[in-house]
């Protein structure tokens, strides 16, 4: 009896929680569908004109192209999918050494491994992009990308899932002549599948969303990338904002559309890292 | 015989340890570029002191440590930062879990009121930044706007030395909320259904089968909870860089804040390394205690 009592206001509850929490996204959205002149003017007093536009229009969005902004976007997408392509492998070596190859002093090497990729970048940002000035990687997308590469979750959840493939299927796979370069690409990699996309979005996001790096290393035009040439955007003296927000929406609507392809994944990802 | 067995299986193991290092090497290499190559020039930096006049580097030893616990800007800092720390992370993890609980309840259409909750984390930390820079503008923002609809008087906001870190906190919380959440109902669904059957029969209400059931089975994901966010909000910079300088009147001035001014604003690299060291020190710490919670029970499994 009470049950049904309090199911009715919950439910409103939640859902006035999930509405507020959507509400800025959808603001912007709007926004990024019309000029930007128009911005402030539906603010005040608020209406429905503020959050929904019955003209919606893609000007903002292509008018992207020529922008630094757009430069910026496109130099993420870059940076982004090179750190994954690169850093999967490199992860993904680690972690077999760590659970398929029985060696003294595994586990020390796997605390150290792991804990010093744990350790926030941001941490050291400042220190690091003095070194790589000395090392001339300043506006170079090695410099953007090297950081990224290396990624302490990533290899603490692919070797959980590296720990659960049965040794003898590895044992089998060596004595029918297959090298342990062969056991990892052929065995351990493919059955670890849902591992290994976890760990693919893990290292994306990583690069999607730096602010700080890039910030430090990144600032010539070539090599901008996304959120720094959108927070210069404001420092302007005339800012379009129609122009921001469609920025602001590719960079929230791509990491967006992966993670929820990837939902099943990502969730089986944080459930397996121990947590239960 | 035994000693040629013995002789095997060393050999055996030597080469898996060969092996492993082909393996281990990329990852190696990247982890003593980018974390083991700084944090030494950092901790060698905070023992300097460069002149600008003639660009001599001398060592100091632990003068600009010293310096640094005199220097009002950086106790400005460490208040701010304490205070931020005490408050947000606090109230990130209750609102996570109260949501965590809300979204597992049976509830109509209960799966879209909480993806609504998760929609935000996609957005990356200065995305957030510049969209709540435009809510809060105190003459024509949203914020303001919202709260005129409400009868309420305008705020200034960040312009204000009395709101701008709760305004920080709420734009932090917009975005990290629903990352901590999700945390939080794979912990609660892991939750024995019998614990709360049981529990039933004897007659237990709502509170009693949180407080018994609920939030003691959940202790370990809160606990994780709790220290990976007190880590991520320790290092934040985007919105007080972007948004507000550290101002008014130093009560945004968080610590990473305070760093990179110091070493680019004001040039004062030795006392910016130094600083750096004590961030990465307390970071290592409770990263550390975040790695043995996650370590220990995939372990024993």
């Amino acid at each position: 009896m009470s049950r049904r009592r309090t199911r009715l206001p919950l439910t409103i509850l939640a859902a006035a929680v999930g509405i507020l929490c959507a509400i800025p996204l959808l603001w912007v959205l709007t926004n990024s569908l019309r000029p930007g002149a128009e911005t402030f003017g539906t603010i005040s007093p608020l209406s429905w004109e503020t959050f929904l536009t019955l003209t919606p229009n893609v000007d903002n969005y292509a008018a992207l192209a020529g922008t630094s902004l757009g430069r910026g976007i496109l130099n993420s997408i870059i940076v982004s999918v090179a750190t994954v392509a690169v850093g999967l492998v490199i992860c993904a070596m680690a972690a077999f050494a760590l659970a398929a190859l029985p060696f003294r002093g595994r586990s020390a090497v796997f605390s150290v491994i792991v804990l010093s990729f744990l350790i926030p970048f941001d941490a050291i940002a400042i220190p690091l992009a003095d070194v790589f000035r000395t090392w001339n990687l300043q506006n170079t997308f090695t410099g953007l990308i090297l950081p990224g590469l290396g990624n302490g979750m990533a290899v603490f959840l692919l070797r959980q899932f590296f720990l659960a493939v049965p040794e003898d299927l590895a044992e089998a796979a060596r004595l029918d002549g297959l090298g342990w370069w062969g056991i990892f690409s052929r065995i351990y990699a493919p059955l670890a599948r849902p591992a290994m996309i976890g760990a693919a979005l893990m290292l994306f996001l990583f690069q999607w969303q730096a602010y700080v790096w890039p910030l430090l290393i990144g600032t010539d035009s070539e090599h901008i990338l996304g959120p720094v040439a959108l927070a210069n955007m404001q420092g302007q003296f005339s800012v379009d904002y129609g122009l921001m927000f469609a920025g602001a929406v590719v960079l929230i609507a791509v990491p967006l559309v992966i993670i929820l392809t990837l939902q099943r994944y990502f969730i089986q990802s944080v459930t397996t890292s121990g947590l239960k | 015989m035994t000693s040629t067995i013995a002789g095997r299986t060393r050999k055996v193991r030597r080469g898996y340890g060969r092996v492993a290092l082909a393996f281990l090497a990329p990852a190696i290499v990247v982890l003593v570029l980018v974390r083991l190559v700084p944090a030494a020039s950092a901790l060698y930096g905070s023992l300097t002191r460069s002149s600008l006049l003639t660009g001599d580097t001398r060592f100091v030893g632990w003068e600009n440590y010293a310096e640094l616990l005199g220097n009002p800007d950086f106790r400005g800092a460490v208040g701010v930062t304490v205070l931020f720390t005490l408050i947000i992370n606090p109230l990130q993890v209750a609102i996570a879990f109260a949501l965590a609980v809300l979204f597992t309840r049976r509830l109509a259409g209960v799966r879209w009121w909480r993806s609504l909750v998760i929609l935000p984390i996609a957005v990356p930390p200065a995305v957030s930044a510049v969209v709540w820079n435009v809510i809060y503008r105190p003459d024509d923002g949203l914020a303001n706007a919202v709260l005129s609809v409400l009868g309420l008087p305008p705020q200034p906001f960040l312009t204000s030395p009395d709101q701008a870190l709760a305004a920080i906190i709420v734009l932090l919380s917009w975005v990290g909320v629903g990352y901590w959440m999700l945390f939080l109902i794979a912990g609660i669904n892991d939750v024995p259904g019998e614990l709360y059957e049981a529990a039933a029969l004897d007659g237990a209400g709502p509170w009693r089968k949180f407080f018994h059931i609920t939030l003691p089975m959940c202790r370990r994901p809160l606990a994780f909870v709790l220290v990976a966010d007190t880590v991520s909000n320790l290092l934040v910079f985007a919105p007080v860089q972007m948004l507000t300088g550290g101002g008014p009147e130093g009560s945004t001035n968080l610590l990473m804040y305070d760093i990179y001014t110091r070493a680019y604003t004001l040039g004062d690299l030795g006392r910016a390394q130094a600083e750096v060291v004590v961030l990465v020190l307390l970071t290592v710490v409770i990263v550390a205690a975040q790695f043995r919670m996650l370590r220990g029970d995939s372990e024993g499994a």
